[in-house]
């Protein structure tokens, strides 16, 4: 059985003895209010996310509002803006992260192909397989590399010796790190160098099939050799899969997304608002609103 | 707080040396119309020589702006702001050579007076020229996209004014064939240097739109 397989039978198991709601988490918004607001940000392609309204609180404070975009399929999207304006909550409001925080709460929509993932009969750990996520420091588990990459499938239920080798070695060859380590699958990930680290958490997260990507800061921790491997390895994956990021480097959003979202926060103590998104090309040669040309080009932040 | 600060400080001295380089470009055109007003060679002699200003001007204007592009990464405004200095610049030096040009034409006739009604409709394109080059250098100061769209309309006048005076100086030519030569490619110079001054503009608008 393929993860794939795993996954669809697990989901429809879970359908069946859950109470369906199709209402999502305080929906205000119309249908035709939403529509016009996409058009505005439209994107070539199909959109993988669609975000209407969105809005998100830690408790009484409102970290993020109104939030409207949509998160193009099969793309990269890089989310820049200065520090504290919300980038990496919203990058963890996409496969519910945010969940763990005490007291959070989403409004308006976050449609992962057409579902709000906020739904109440919403499977968050199908969710979360189906969009892995990337840290700023690599975390691999004190495990050996071989037991890194073959977790995800594990738990997923798969067994057979035979099955795990090949998901293993497709998933680190996805990851650009099979040559590197293909002597080393028995030693402890640790004992690897810290972009090796990194990329294995891509393969971990790969190993389970994901459809999206969701990267924070991943390599910020790494010297430029290591950071231009993964930007390399991004690039590849794009074909297969949605890709978001969150980075401090803002060439590094220029070099190799498709799409980037700039947030920015109006004053201390503000939600994080979304400014401008558009194509990369022109959001770095010539973005429409001035608070994003500012940013860029370093006048302030 | 500013970030990039020696960044935005060195794109604003070469932001600076382009307008030096333009107020010195309006001298020498000046120095040019009055040249050949009076068929001065000894003035077409200095023009000539003092070419070189511009070409150095130009060189370093394009290395600046290729070291900013190399090692800054400039995005948006700064980014259009360099790719634009760097081809006013070599649009400047163009301007220069024609100047040069004129002046080699002015050195090469061999008449010491021409009429005065070939002597004022070229003077009157010079002015225009002149006119255009200045409006040129205040849009891209002022970053003026509405007075870049003016410039087509006053080129035009200057196109005019040269077909005008080709076809009259055609039909009532009574100097030599080289003079007439000479004095044909005068006007078509002042011509040209118009139609650079207009291509500033089109550089200005780029710089403001980012189309």
């Amino acid at each position: 059985m393929t993860v794939a397989e795993v996954r669809a039978r697990t989901a429809e198991s879970r359908s069946q003895h859950e109470v369906v709601d199709t209402g999502g988490i305080g929906r205000s918004s119309s249908l035709k209010e939403l529509e016009m607001v996409h058009n505005q940000a439209a994107v070539d392609g199909e959109a993988k996310f669609r975000l209407g309204s969105m809005s998100l609180y830690y408790g009484e404070r409102k970290i993020l509002e109104d939030i409207t975009m949509d998160i193009p399929e099969r793309k990269i999207t890089a989310i820049i803006g200065p520090s504290g304006c919300g980038k990496s909550s919203f990058l963890r409001c996409l496969n519910r992260m945010n969940d763990l925080v005490e007291g959070c709460r989403v409004e308006g929509e976050v449609l992962l192909d057409g579902e709000d993932v906020y739904r109440r009969e919403c499977d968050v750990t199908a969710l979360r397989q189906k969009v892995g996520m990337v840290f700023q420091k690599p975390n691999p588990f004190p495990k050996t590399v071989y037991e890194n990459v073959a977790f995800g499938p594990r738990i997923l239920g798969i067994k057979e010796r035979a099955q795990l080798d090949e998901i293993v070695e497709s998933s680190l060859k996805k990851a650009a790190l099979w040559e590197e380590v293909r002597d080393k699958l028995k030693e402890p990930a640790l004992a690897l160098s810290g972009g090796q680290q990194q990329r294995l958490c891509i393969a971990r997260v790969l190993a389970v099939e994901p459809e999206v990507i969701l990267l924070d800061e991943p390599c910020s921790a790494l010297d430029p050799i290591a950071t231009q491997r993964i930007e390399d390895l991004l690039s590849e994956l794009r074909e297969k899969y949605t890709i978001v990021i969150v980075t401090h480097n803002m060439q590094q959003a220029a070099r190799i997304s498709d799409y980037t979202a700039f947030f920015l926060i109006g004053c201390q103590g503000d939600p994080g608002r979304l400014v401008e998104f558009g194509e990369t090309g022109t959001i770095f040669t010539a973005p429409a609103d001035e608070r994003t040309e500012r940013y860029i080009t370093g006048r302030f932040g | 707080m500013e970030a990039r600060k020696d960044f935005h400080q060195r794109l604003n001295e070469l932001y600076e040396e382009t307008l030096r380089m333009g107020s010195d470009l309006l001298r020498i055109i000046e120095k040019t119309r009055l040249c050949f007003l009076e068929l001065d060679r000894d003035a077409a002699d200095d023009i000539i020589a003092g070419d070189d200003l511009f070409d150095d001007y130009r060189n370093r204007l394009e290395e600046g702006g290729l070291e900013l592009l190399a090692r800054q990464a400039p995005v948006a405004i700064d980014l259009r702001l360099i790719i634009v200095i760097m081809r006013i610049a070599q649009k400047f030096e163009r301007m220069a050579d024609l100047c040069e040009d004129i002046a080699m034409a002015v050195k090469n006739i061999r008449v010491d007076r021409i009429h005065s009604w070939i002597r004022e409709a070229i003077d009157e394109m010079a002015r225009r020229a002149i006119r255009l080059v200045e409006r040129a250098m205040e849009c891209f100061k002022e970053r003026n996209v509405e007075m870049a769209r003016e410039l087509d309309a006053m080129d035009d006048a200057v196109d005019r004014l040269y077909r005008g005076f080709f076809k009259e100086f055609d039909r009532g030519r009574e100097e030599e064939l080289e003079v007439a030569v000479r004095i044909v490619m005068i006007a078509r110079f002042f011509e040209r240097i118009a139609d650079h001054a207009v291509d500033i503009g089109e550089h200005v608008r780029f710089m403001v739109e980012g189309k």
